[in-house]
């Protein structure tokens, strides 16, 4: 699931300077995260005329976008930059009905565990097109290892810590710790190939 | 309206050799298969167990049987519906999803082999330079979440995504004919750049553009937002949503008397069960609280006056809680605002036995105030012994402020009300239930609460629908209330009561006042008087609208809904010639969003409907079976079960038009019962 | 130094490495190791092979340790093996796939470098450049099947096969103190059955828990089949005793060496340091299964001499042919 941080002022503010502004903001994942207090913060201290401030939901639908800037159409006409607050997902379907416009997003996107609903997981699939996990007990090492080894560990495994930041666990402890509960730890004697990285979605 | 859409299926059978090795190892397998997600919703079909079967061949009697299971990755109902299945017999479990589905089995059964039977799909042009996530919706572009948008650089087009080596200062020198080397059928990404940044009177940068800083985002800001969206969804209850509240504008407001209507439109039936008959003529003069209208039968309530002045008409008008007309006595204001002899105040209420207290309330015509408006004397008098009285304080409708200014201007009247139902129901135990986001409501019912050790207020994470009967049940005494439309609190031994109906309980015993006035919040978009007004019964809505706004209200139906309640679960009003009724917690105007919910669109499988519905359902599938037509379907996947809170509807990411398909699938549902 | 000649055991040598001849002919191996300089000056890696040369019979060149950018470590070696001196090129998976892997394993073949240690490679995190892209096209295990293959099939990865294969012999790196413990047995034999040749350990301070994995190793008979040299090096301070001890993962620093560091003036630590790492390589030499050490004394490669002399080790063997 796709959510939001408010980019750096000292990005923006570059771009949007002395301009006349309309904000496109998108509230459609509050629910699984939206940065309200920055979003508050920043749009709040703006010395730029903001024409409106439209906050709707899933920009990334391009039918409902249309019908969003067809409705603010005005406000769109009025102003000399669309700053939109977004995934990069909205933030393109946006800029790309209004191809002749300035379009800039206020937004950087980053990924929560999960594809469906809106409650993030602790596991992750990296939809690599060959699903390593039966090798593995079930915990996929693609999406979950730091250095997304199919024959972990590596040296770096401590006390079932990651070498890159010790709150991150590490996968390969727990796909240990999984066969040996099931009994089953010889499955990783099995010379995982190099992997396939290119799996195309035809195949 | 068709519109075309990505297919972002997640997910494919292994191929057929790889399946025969997993049987190989495996022998008795349940197989558990992901109803997919991300795709047009186009029919609950099980093609892949199918086919499963065949590659198996002599050896299908392998698998044990198979189960569908939508948005297996839904761990809270996934769980409960793996829970009822029979694995006896059963070594293995097999699992037809995408790796999320498989990990998440995996964790259910430490000491059973699970395994892959399917291979996730990718969708990037350039996997694993970049997985590519898609959005809320089915459409082409994706983003890359690299945390570090370069979208205002290249015109708006992401060039992680889009160009096959994720160059940040293409192109390279492969595009022919403005197509990617790597992929012929593909534009080059920064042909388009280049294309749309002159649209725009732009270039590219003259100057480098950093390299990606791969570090970014980082585990630990993942891992921490992750962290708190597990706190946030699961807070109190399953399901539920988080709205703006947009409280601010009346929490503040003290309540305030409404001026009293010229004319008052009081219906007879402003109460569940059968509408009461008329006690009056037109022509004939009544008082303020004069009894109007006689309960008709045991689930039914009494009518009174809320101002002295003459009748002039009885006749069916546009009803505000329900698209239909119903019959209404119209009095004329005489300006005296002269009271019925008969309310007198009773200093001895304190000591009245049970029975006097709830043929009180009874003769009051007190009726739930909280929306539901369900016979009060009715609730109180259940089929089994409770042992539990719960005070739902919650308000947890945007905008609504009147049950919180309450508690902060009457928390004495409130207090004394719930002495007296304690009293009629005998019960030892009673909770106040408040949301957070009020805290001085909180802070006076603390105050006297410290000196009733009975009463325990228990403060509850704001998350909409909170203040519904079987979520607040379920938080406050965790017992779950059998689903509807059967399954009602006494079940479980509780009973629910809104401390605006306490309030008219107290006002009721202690003053002798029947129900003719109440408090409603006017809040919205566009007013210049938002407020907490104490209203009389039968106020027209086009008065309250006209004096809390500014100008004229003969186009406001134009460009906004006027809701009866609050933002959610407000009744739409087709036009403003209705009237307040017992039930009117609160008017709420809005403008009108752009895209209004509609039956013709095709569910996108984004599961999201699942997660918020706090009575555990998958309203998808009313939606897809509402617009199908097969509305016993409906009925097979428990529409029954559903309170209609408007949680799914408010967070459906087509906007689907699933309340309108809900309440029709009910009325088939309640049709076919009676039959 | 006399010339020692012996036959190799197995027979056949795979390679023309003086590391192989001295194991196969049954004898305690010594290899040393040398950082490449943070600049482009080949001086440093000349000065550091003098002081080696005959101490060692092979020296390791470690490629970009800790993810920060030296000297490639084949440019290292190749400027070491000029001055005589047999050379062990390190190779990481973080930073090249594997079209870059085996370009360069087939480049440094070419240039007659012997030996070739596969690893995967601290993460970028660690050092100048946090920001750069981790590749990890293949892992460790992965890049010890990729060279066996191309030297004793001939045959690339992906099948195609080459004129003149590259006649390297294969090493691993292995942690017997790293987690999860359970598994550092089994994941040798994995190497082993990739195809090591030869293993060199992380640094041994905690004598009993290697001896434990030794037992481990043996009991699968993984020391008749692979090469193990396990890891030793001298302490010159308190302060490095402790980054050891609480900053380098998977180093496993007992409480015993610190105090016995600490029972010793400030200025007598690096001596006392010194004479630790020669009572832990007569150590380990008494450990069946362990056929020689790897002395790793970094940024101190003048203290080898020393050791290798009272360690006893004196002279190295050397092959007239």
């Amino acid at each position: 699931m796709l959510v939001v941080q408010i980019k750096p002022k000292e990005e923006i503010l570059p771009l949007i300077s002395s301009k006349r502004i309309f904000i496109l903001e998108c509230l459609g994942c509050r629910d699984v995260h939206y940065p309200v207090e920055a979003a508050e913060e920043f749009i709040g201290d703006l010395k730029e005329e903001v024409v409106e401030r439209a906050s709707l939901d899933y920009l990334c639908h391009r039918e409902f976008a249309q019908e969003y800037i067809r409705a603010y159409a005005s406000q769109v006409e009025k102003a000399e930059v669309v700053l939109v607050f977004s995934c990069g997902v909205g933030a393109q379907v946006v800029s790309s009905l209004l191809e002749d416009r300035t379009v800039y997003t206020g937004c950087d996107t980053l990924y929560l565990n999960g594809f469906q609903g809106l409650t993030a997981k602790e596991y992750n699939c990296e939809q690599c097109g060959e699903c390593y996990l039966n090798y593995t007990g079930g915990i996929c090492p693609v999406a979950l290892c730091s250095k997304h080894l199919l024959n972990g560990p590596c040296g770096g495994s401590q006390q079932g810590k990651c070498e890159v930041d010790p709150d991150i666990p590490c996968v390969w402890q727990q796909i240990v710790d999984r066969l040996v509960r099931l009994g089953r730890l010889d499955t990783l004697e099995r010379l995982g190939a190099p992997k396939n990285w290119n799996v195309s979605p035809a195949s | 309206m068709q519109v075309a859409l990505m297919d972002y299926t997640k997910f494919r059978l292994k191929p057929d050799p790889e399946i025969r090795e997993v049987f190989g190892q495996a022998n008795r397998m349940f197989v558990l298969s992901c109803g997919k997600c991300y795709k047009r919703f186009e029919e609950e079909g099980e093609e892949q167990y199918a086919h499963l079967v065949e590659v198996l061949g002599d050896e299908s009697n392998k698998t044990a049987g198979n189960v569908r299971i939508d948005f297996l990755c839904n761990e809270f109902l996934s769980k409960k519906r793996i829970s009822s299945l029979d694995f006896s017999g059963c070594e293995s479990i097999g699992v037809i999803s995408c790796g999320l589905g498989v990990q998440f089995v995996a964790r259910l059964f430490e000491r059973t082999p699970v395994y892959a039977l399917a291979d996730s799909v990718p969708h990037s042009l350039n996997y694993p330079t970049e997985v590519g996530y898609h959005g809320i919706s089915l459409e082409e572009e994706k983003c890359a979440a690299c945390g570090q948008c370069y979208l205002n650089l290249t015109g708006g087009i992401c060039p992680i995504t889009n160009c096959a080596k994720g160059l940040l200062n293409g192109p390279c020198g492969g595009a022919t004919n403005g197509k990617c080397e790597v992929n012929s059928s593909v534009d080059c990404a920064w042909v388009r750049i280049h294309e749309r940044l002159k649209k725009r009177g732009e270039q590219l940068s003259s100057e480098c553009v950093r390299p990606r800083d791969h570090s970014r985002p980082s585990w630990k800001l993942r891992s921490d937002l992750s962290l708190q969206n597990q706190m946030l969804r699961g807070e109190g209850f399953y399901g539920g949503i988080h709205p703006l509240e947009k409280k601010e504008a009346t929490a503040d407001k003290k309540i305030q008397n409404f001026p009293e209507p010229r004319v008052a439109v009081i219906f007879l039936c402003q109460h569940a069960g059968r509408r009461a008959k008329p006690l009056v003529e037109v022509g004939e003069r009544v008082l303020v609280g004069q009894k109007v209208g006689e309960a008709d039968g045991f689930v039914s309530a009494s009518i009174h006056s809320s101002i002295s002045g003459k009748v002039i008409s009885m006749e069916e008008r546009p009803y505000p809680a329900a698209p239909r007309n119903e019959l209404a006595i119209a009095i004329e204001n005489d300006g005296k605002n002269e009271f019925d002899p008969g309310i007198q105040p009773r200093e001895d209420f304190e000591e009245l036995p049970k029975e006097t207290l709830l043929e009180i309330i009874k003769e009051s015509g007190i009726v739930g105030l909280g929306g539901a408006m369900f016979p009060t004397h009715v609730k109180f008098s259940p089929p089994k012994a409770v042992d539990t009285l719960l005070v739902n304080g919650c308000e947890c409708e945007p905008y609504l402020n009147t049950d919180n200014r309450l508690m902060i201007e009457h928390p004495e009247a409130i207090l004394a009300g719930i002495r007296i139902v304690r009293k009629i129901l005998g019960v030892e135990r009673v909770f106040v239930g408040v949301e957070e986001n009020k805290p001085e409501a909180i802070a006076a019912l603390s105050r006297l609460a410290a000196k009733s050790p009975w009463v325990q207020l228990v403060c509850l994470k704001t998350k909409y629908p909170q203040g519904a009967e079987r979520a607040l049940i379920k938080r406050v005494v965790d017992r779950e209330v059998p689903p509807p439309p059967k399954g009602l609190p006494f079940d479980v031994g509780v009973i629910v009561s809104n401390v605006g109906t306490l309030f008219a309980i107290y006002e009721a015993v202690a003053k002798g006042l029947p129900l003719f006035q109440r408090v409603i919040t006017v809040s919205g978009e566009g007013l210049t008087r938002p407020g907490n007004y104490l209203v009389r019964i039968g106020t027209p809505i086009k008065d309250i609208i006209e004096y809390c706004s500014a100008g004229s209200v003969d186009g406001v139906l134009q460009q906004c809904d006027v809701k009866m309640g609050g933002q959610i679960m407000g009744i739409p009003q087709a036009s403003l010639d209705s009237a307040v009724v017992k039930g009117t917690t609160g008017l709420t105007v809005l403008r009108k969003y752009p895209v209004a919910v509609s039956e013709e669109r095709d569910c996108i499988k984004c599961g999201r409907c699942a997660e918020v519905c706090p009575m555990q359902l998958y309203p998808l599938f009313y939606g897809y079976y509402g617009k199908k037509g097969d509305l016993g379907k409906a009925i097979e996947h428990k529409v029954e079960e559903c309170v209609e809170c408007g949680c799914c509807e408010y967070i459906c990411a087509a906007k689907i038009a699933l309340l309108s398909f809900i309440r029709q699938e009910k009325a088939y549902a309640r049709s076919a019962n009676k039959a | 130094m006399e010339a020692v000649v012996g036959e190799p055991i197995g027979g056949v040598m795979k390679t023309k490495s003086n590391l192989e001849r001295v194991l196969e002919t049954g004898q305690f191996a010594v290899t040393g190791e040398l950082g490449p300089p943070q600049s482009a000056d080949p001086e440093v890696i000349r000065r550091k092979a003098r002081i080696l040369k005959g101490y060692v019979d092979a020296v390791n060149v470690t490629d970009g340790q800790t993810a920060v950018v030296r000297m490639a470590s084949w440019a290292a070696c190749l400027i070491g093996k000029e001055e005589g001196l047999d050379h062990v090129v390190q190779m990481t998976c973080r930073d090249r796939n594997r079209i870059a892997l085996q370009m360069d394993v087939l480049g440094i073949a070419a240039l007659g470098i012997n030996n070739m240690l596969c690893l995967t490679g601290d993460h970028q995190k660690f050092g100048d450049h946090p920001a750069a892209k981790g590749v990890y096209d293949v892992d460790s295990i992965q890049l010890i099947k990729i060279v066996k293959d191309m030297r004793d099939e001939r045959k690339l990865q992906c099948g195609e096969e080459m004129a003149v294969a590259p006649r390297l012999f294969i090493g691993a790196a292995e942690n017997p103190f790293a987690d999860p413990f359970e598994f550092r047995v089994p994941r040798l034999a994995k190497k082993v059955a990739a195809g090591a040749d030869f293993i060199q350990t992380q640094i041994v301070y905690n004598v009993d828990k290697f001896t434990e994995w030794m037992k481990g190793v043996r009991e699968r008979g993984l020391h008749q089949r692979v090469k193990i040299l396990a890891g030793v090096a001298p302490i010159k301070s308190m302060g490095a005793a402790r980054y050891m001890k609480t900053r380098v993962p998977g180093m496993d620093v007992p409480d015993g060496v610190i105090e016995r560091l600490q029972g010793v003036t400030k200025e007598q630590v690096s001596r006392e340091g010194i004479k630790l790492c020669v009572d832990i390589i007569n150590q380990v030499r008494e450990i069946e299964g362990v056929a020689g050490i790897h002395l790793m004394a970094i940024e101190w490669e003048e203290i080898v001499p020393e050791i290798v002399e009272a360690a006893g080790l004196m002279p190295r063997p050397r092959f007239d042919t």
